[in-house]
């Protein structure tokens, strides 16, 4: 029989010889004391028991949640690198065509109508104004509250350039045609372009389109 | 196969978010589970283990390759446990056990009696509730150093290598506090048991 002494060197061993973290020594040390001493024996499988219970016993409380939403709630609270104003636009009007296509294509339709309009202009009554300087640089941009708004992209040879699209009821309304329409474009150096509703085309002279405020 | 830790690190680092979202499921449930264990909190636990992930995809350059992502993430997870415990404690106005040294009580009333009433394999189906419920209780009178390698030995299956890699410690001192840590909590179980069994009978037969 294994004395008390031996005992009490091989209890602190015996967490690391379950675990199988002992020295080939220590271990064929403890497993011939295991051999005499049943207390020991025991021990040793108290401590698996143990470790087994721990192990099972919080798994099953993890079984408690759901992580189906848990990386999705993760993903959306890093902070990568902010990407670009223009990816962001690309990425928010991207959303937009895909669910809002329909008002778009039309809005996208009126936008090439007007433009066309507007080249029409251009050669019939000279520059439009605000088009007396290559570039043109956006001071403010700004809708009215009351006003419908839709941006459309239009590519041009510099980059896209984002057009505000404002349809103002009452301007509409009351002046017959009279509407007032908003250009702006994203970027500072960007060539805005002028963009029309989708409404019969304006009286050549009487409206010329206009660039962003300048 | 599955892609493993790093080259799925080196697809985070270029640029490609989808390779850390694979990340954050191989391990969400595990660091859960040891968030668990150390704060105790269901709420707080979720917070943690998103809190550990949402570190560890920031200072990703920081993380070199010469350990395994997960004893990184562990690392982690561990440290901000502790914060959230001493937090806790400062707020309630507590000493915080700063570890080590818990004295070891050797009356071992009842030798063998744990895995005698257990087996070494107990199955998820037979654990009740409330075992599992006194377990987590049990951990949290394991000073919080010593808790944190215990859960990540029973629950990640570390090995003392890793364990002392993980928590910056020498090895001797993980096998020291696991060993201790165990200790303790097999008192508190085999209390629990013995009321238990006194109160609903069994063990009598």
């Amino acid at each position: 029989m294994a004395s008390k002494t031996a005992c009490e060197e091989f209890i602190p061993k015996l967490s690391a010889f379950i675990d199988g973290e002992l020295s080939p020594k220590e271990r064929v040390d403890v497993e011939r004391h295991l051999s005499a001493c049943s207390d020991c024996v025991g021990r040793a499988a108290d401590l698996r028991a143990e470790s087994a219970l721990i192990r099972v016993g919080m798994e099953m409380l993890a079984d408690d949640v759901d992580f189906r939403d848990f990386s999705q709630r993760v993903m959306a609270r890093l902070t990568p690198e902010r990407p670009p104003l223009l990816e962001r636009w690309k990425i928010s009007l991207g959303e937009l065509f895909t669910y809002r296509r329909g008002a778009i294509a039309s809005f996208a339709a009126a936008a090439v109508a007007a433009f066309v309009v507007g080249a029409v202009s251009v050669a019939r009554s000279g520059m439009p104004e605000g088009y007396a300087s290559p570039r043109m640089a956006v001071q403010t941009v700004s809708t009215d509250p009351e006003a419908h708004v839709a941006p459309v992209v239009m590519k041009s040879e510099g980059g896209d350039a984002i057009i505000w699209l404002v349809s103002h009821r009452h301007g509409l309304e009351a002046s017959g045609g009279g509407r007032t329409e908003e250009v702006q474009t994203e970027e500072l150096d960007m060539e805005p372009k002028p963009a029309k509703q989708s409404t019969p085309a304006p009286k050549l002279n009487q409206e010329r389109p206009r660039g962003g405020e300048l | 196969m599955a892609t493993d830790d790093l080259t799925l690190v080196k697809r985070v680092r270029s640029g490609d978010q989808r390779a850390f979202k694979l990340l954050v499921e191989r391990y969400q449930r595990k660091v859960y589970s040891v968030a668990l264990g150390m704060v105790k909190d269901r709420e707080e636990a979720m917070d943690v283990s998103q809190e550990a992930f949402v570190k560890v995809h920031k200072y990703l350059d920081h993380f070199k390759g010469d350990s395994s992502f997960y004893t990184w993430l562990y690392r982690i997870t561990v440290n901000i446990c502790i914060d959230v415990l001493r937090r806790r404690a400062a707020a309630k106005g507590e000493h915080v056990e700063l570890d080590e040294n818990i004295q070891l009580d050797s009356a071992e009333a009842n030798i063998g009696a744990l895995g005698s009433r257990l087996g070494t394999n107990p199955q998820k189906s037979l654990l009740r509730k409330e075992l599992a419920a006194k377990i987590e209780e049990a951990l949290q009178e394991v000073p919080e150093k010593h808790r944190a390698i215990l859960l990540l030995r029973e629950l990640e299956g570390m090995s003392y290598e890793d364990l002392a890699r993980t928590l910056e410690i020498p090895k001797g001192t993980v096998m020291s506090r696991l060993f201790h840590a165990r200790a303790k909590i097999q008192k508190i179980l085999n209390k629990y048991l013995e009321l238990d069994e006194a109160k609903s009978g069994i063990g009598s037969e």
